[in-house]
């Protein structure tokens, strides 16, 4: 028998034995109970998190924005308007490019059951869900009669580690590549007025500045259609980098300046190459970010390292392979079934 | 005006929500470090958090509120010029009163030749020529100009919240959030109280502008000062 509760992360406290959870299934940072609290906050389509037991122990979880029209220029309000609103769940963590569901058995019986309980706290208004991000081995977990999957593209960016050392990782490279990454390499070691610096638990960043250069670079491209994320806010980033968990890498000038910067999600097998962010055109150091990164993870033994779904081609040619995933719409009537 | 801000407004949604309020109202006995309000210095290092969700610029405008403020002590009869002494960077006044032409000219690095071909014609010809600035530069300029010119120039210094004397002329201004009040005749600092709305913490004044899109000042603590009523215009004033 399967129970489950859905939690408002701004008003509900800490599900019992989620922190255990969290430890168990070693979740990235976003999934924490206070930083979805920050997170809901400060969005437009704040999160919900609905999680099953059975008996006492969690066999899953869901983090679902709850999207509602006319919230584009606005945050949601503290308390939902109305049963009949129409709204659409989006199983989705916003700063992990997908991850919006966690079922460890991988039951399809805990998938709906997550389904019928948000169904439950949203009413009729729910016109439907969207499992956005799915990796193509989760689909058949969420697919079914009257549901629609379709493939994402790009697809998600994935580095296999099979080497010994980053010289062997460095050696697979084409010969092109190779020497631009030891190009790379050597402007960053020789320019004086760059000062690098990468570990976990940052207090001496000013979160606030990053979260401006994370905006403005974002911004630079353009507001993706039917985007339900909400900027970074500079609280969430602060508490973010101070995490155990979080490594930032900074390049800065002499004065302390950062000019361009990314985290890095630590994780016993799959860490994530999460935020980039730059002022000015310094396409050298995205290069440098993601073979720091590598190095990283080589060093460190871990199985694979994601890297979003941007940029593909540059990422192919320093080792990266592709993993499908898809996006499942499921249509209120479906939701549970 | 708070609410809306509340909704929008990064800066304002965190300060308020993660400290546990769901709305931004006044709780009896827990009215926060200066009542609330916050300080300039945060505001500005905090610029992009100050851009509503729809979107916006994160420069600040100094020159804002200008044009409310010098009409309110000025008549321009549909022609006139001003000329705003400070840095060549300040982006031009934008809300002076229709047929009034605005420049700025920074006498540190040289006046153009056509901005101050402009500022002499328009004196030659009788228009009302107002020049805003600090003391010294007030100064600077009214020497540079021939005599029978300097003296047909309406000179207006600037002040900020620090720096309120009995005038008999002044606008009060803040590097951030513009022009906000003027001295009127009555020899009172008189707020501009349709753009502006002011209150006062234990850390001082505080200040919002009322008609705003990007970026958005609420509540921002600009200096010492306290509040009360003009009784000749019964309006709000500043007493230093």
């Amino acid at each position: 028998m399967i129970a489950t509760t859905v939690h408002d992360p701004r008003h509900d406290p800490v599900p019992a034995g989620w922190a255990d959870f969290v430890a168990c299934q070693h979740l990235y940072a976003p999934w924490d109970f206070e930083l979805l609290g920050m997170e809901a906050w400060l969005s437009r389509n704040p999160p919900l998190l609905v999680v099953a037991r059975s008996g006492k122990e969690i066999v899953g979880a869901m983090t679902a924005l709850v999207c509602a029209p006319g919230q584009t220029r606005r945050y949601a309000p503290a308390r939902p308007a109305g049963r009949f609103v129409p709204r659409v769940a989006q199983v989705y963590q916003p700063w992990l490019g997908g991850e919006g569901f966690v079922v460890p058995s991988r039951d399809r019986s805990v998938v709906r059951a997550l389904e019928r309980a948000l169904r439950t706290r949203l009413g009729p208004g729910l016109v439907g869900m969207i499992y956005r991000n799915v990796p193509a081995s989760l689909s058949p977990l969420v697919s079914g009669t009257g549901r629609v999957v379709r493939p994402v593209t790009p697809a998600a960016s994935v580095l296999e580690n099979r080497w010994g050392s980053a010289e062997e990782w460095l050696a697979s490279l084409s010969r092109n590549r190779r020497k631009n990454v030891r190009r790379v390499d050597r402007l960053v070691a020789e320019d004086p007025s760059l000062v690098v610096r990468f570990g976990p638990g940052r207090s001496d960043v000013d979160a606030v500045a990053l979260a401006g250069m994370l905006r403005t670079h974002r911004a630079r491209f353009g507001r993706q259609r039917f985007d339900p994320r909400s900027p970074v806010g500079g609280a969430y980033l602060a508490a973010f980098l101070r995490r155990p968990d979080v490594h930032t890498l900074t390049y800065a000038d002499a004065d302390g300046h950062v000019h361009a910067f990314s985290t890095y999600l630590d994780h016993p097998v799959s860490p994530v190459l999460q935020f980039w962010a730059t002022i000015g055109d310094r396409s050298h150091l995205y290069f440098d970010c993601h073979a720091r990164a590598i190095r990283h993870v080589i060093a460190t033994g871990r199985r694979e390292l994601f890297a979003g779904r941007g940029m593909f081609t540059q990422k192919e040619s320093l080792g990266f392979g592709a993993r499908p995933m898809c996006v499942v719409g499921v249509p209120g009537p479906a939701v549970g079934q | 005006m708070v609410i809306n801000t509340f909704r929008t407004v990064p800066l304002y949604r965190e300060l308020w929500a993660l400290s546990g309020r769901t709305d931004p109202v006044v709780v009896p006995g827990r009215l926060g470090v200066h009542s609330g309000a916050i300080a300039k210095e945060e505001a500005v290092r905090r610029m992009v958090d100050l851009v509503p969700l729809a979107g916006g610029v994160a420069v600040t405008h100094s020159l804002r509120g200008l044009g409310p403020v010098l009409a309110a002590r000025n008549t321009f009869r549909g022609r006139g010029f001003v000329a705003v002494l400070d840095k060549k960077d300040v982006l031009s006044p934008t809300d002076l009163p229709r047929g009034v032409v605005g420049c700025v000219l920074d006498q540190s690095t040289g006046v153009s030749e056509s901005a101050w071909h402009a500022l002499t014609t328009a004196l030659r010809r009788n228009e009302t020529v107002v020049a805003v600035g600090t003391d010294k530069q007030l100064v600077e300029l009214v020497t540079a100009l021939p005599e029978q010119l300097s003296t047909a120039l309406d000179v207006v210094p600037r002040r900020d919240l620090t720096e309120l004397d009995n005038g008999p002329y002044g606008l009060l201004h803040d590097s951030v959030l513009g022009y906000l009040g003027t001295l009127r005749q009555c020899g009172r600092w008189h707020l501009d109280w349709r753009r502006v709305y002011a209150r006062q913490t234990d850390a001082g004044l505080a200040f919002t502008l009322l008609r705003q899109r990007s970026p958005v000042f609420v509540d921002v603590l600009l200096g010492p000062g306290s509040l009360g009523r003009c009784q000749r215009h019964g309006t709000p004033v500043i007493l230093p």
